[in-house]
């Protein structure tokens, strides 16, 4: 699927969705998902190190790797969003 | 994971005020971090690049996993999947560091042969997730039973899940020991004292919501108290004796969690 594609998949089905769903067929979920998930990558490989960060988290507190660990390490989990 | 010494976060690319809604409305109490503009996303290399810079609510999202990292920022272990209905429990990447050890939900089964336990990383999962699976077989002395390759005219060892919740079982018993069985005359593969395994379990996936170009690609699944039925297969050999194949038949109880709607908007 070329990106020209994908865009066009993407734009279309978000926007159904925005509008209650109609016109959504489960062949273009489909490519909705394939257009989302084509390619895709899993960052740093097992044995390598992640880069260091600092974030806010929910309560505008910064946090930075080395306080969010415990004494036998951290599971991080990216998610796509919190929002929808 | 807090008896492991490991704690846990998540990364979004949402603003403070929609994860601070989101935390209120689950009673979440780990640290949920924003990501705003996607830097740290970045950084991991996990920009979903198939979304258009233009697309205002996708623009910015990662493809979504998880990571075990060590304290000097290592990774040990990491699952990612490549699709909007399967998604990796948390459990799952501790049973695969911790083994059966780090609790779960686990059955034991005892025969005149062997003593096993078949364990699952938890007993509450949504529709989709995918599970951990532990298999930790005890011989009693003297016996022992087999692996593959095998003649039809033996049962090699396998463990099964079985029913509507299930999707797919992946779990590969170690290599089996080549031994020479003399009252046989053959020499095939065996396993004597324990045999351990770590696999995944899929459950079956269910549309969150009841729309029609959903329902073709999942049955819905109710939320609630269900069975997962499974069977332990074998057959047990000394020295001097073939037992008949058997097969050990259990349950284990799962919790089908009710999705959630999404967290009201902030403001």
């Amino acid at each position: 699927m070329d990106a020209q594609t994908k865009a066009t998949v993407l734009h279309d089905i978000v926007g159904k969705m925005g509008a209650g769903g109609a016109g959504i067929t489960t062949a273009s979920w489909l490519e909705f998902v394939e257009a989302q998930n084509d390619g895709f990558q899993t960052g740093p490989a097992i044995g390598a190190k992640v880069p260091d960060f600092t974030l806010p988290d929910q309560h505008g507190v910064r946090r930075s790797f080395r306080e969010l660990t415990g004494p036998n390490g951290l599971l991080l989990v990216f998610s796509r969003s919190a929002g929808w | 994971m807090k008896a492991h010494g490991i704690n846990a976060a998540s990364i979004t690319y949402d603003a403070g005020e929609v994860l601070s809604a989101f935390t209120e409305a689950y009673k979440i109490e780990y640290p949920m971090l924003s990501d705003v503009g996607s830097k740290v996303i970045r950084d991991f290399d996990i920009l979903n690049t198939n979304i258009p810079p233009d697309h205002k609510m996708l623009y910015g999202i990662p493809w979504p996993g998880e990571y075990l990292i060590a304290p000097d920022r290592t990774v040990r272990d990491k699952l990612f999947l490549p699709s909007y209905e399967h998604r990796a429990s948390a459990t799952e990447v501790i049973f695969r560091n911790y083994g059966a050890d780090a609790g779960g939900n686990a059955v034991e089964i005892k025969t005149g042969v062997l003593d096993a336990t078949v364990a699952l990383s938890t007993d509450r999962a949504f529709p989709g997730h995918e599970l951990g699976v532990a298999l930790d077989i005890r011989l009693k002395p003297g016996w022992h039973i087999y692996g593959k390759p095998l003649p039809s005219s033996y049962r090699a060892t396998e463990l099964v899940f079985e029913g509507d919740l299930v999707d797919e079982l992946t779990i590969e018993l170690p290599a089996a020991k080549p031994m020479l069985l003399k009252a046989l005359g053959e020499t095939l593969p065996v396993y004597a004292d324990r045999v351990q395994a770590l696999g995944k379990l899929g459950i079956k996936w269910s549309p969150p919501m009841p729309a029609p170009f959903l329902l073709a690609l999942g049955k819905p699944i109710a939320p609630g108290a269900h069975k997962i039925s499974g069977a332990l297969r074998f057959q047990a050999c000394s020295d001097t004796v073939c037992e008949p194949p058997e097969e050990i038949r259990f349950e284990l109880p799962l919790t089908i969690e009710q999705g959630v709607p999404p967290a009201p908007k902030p403001g």
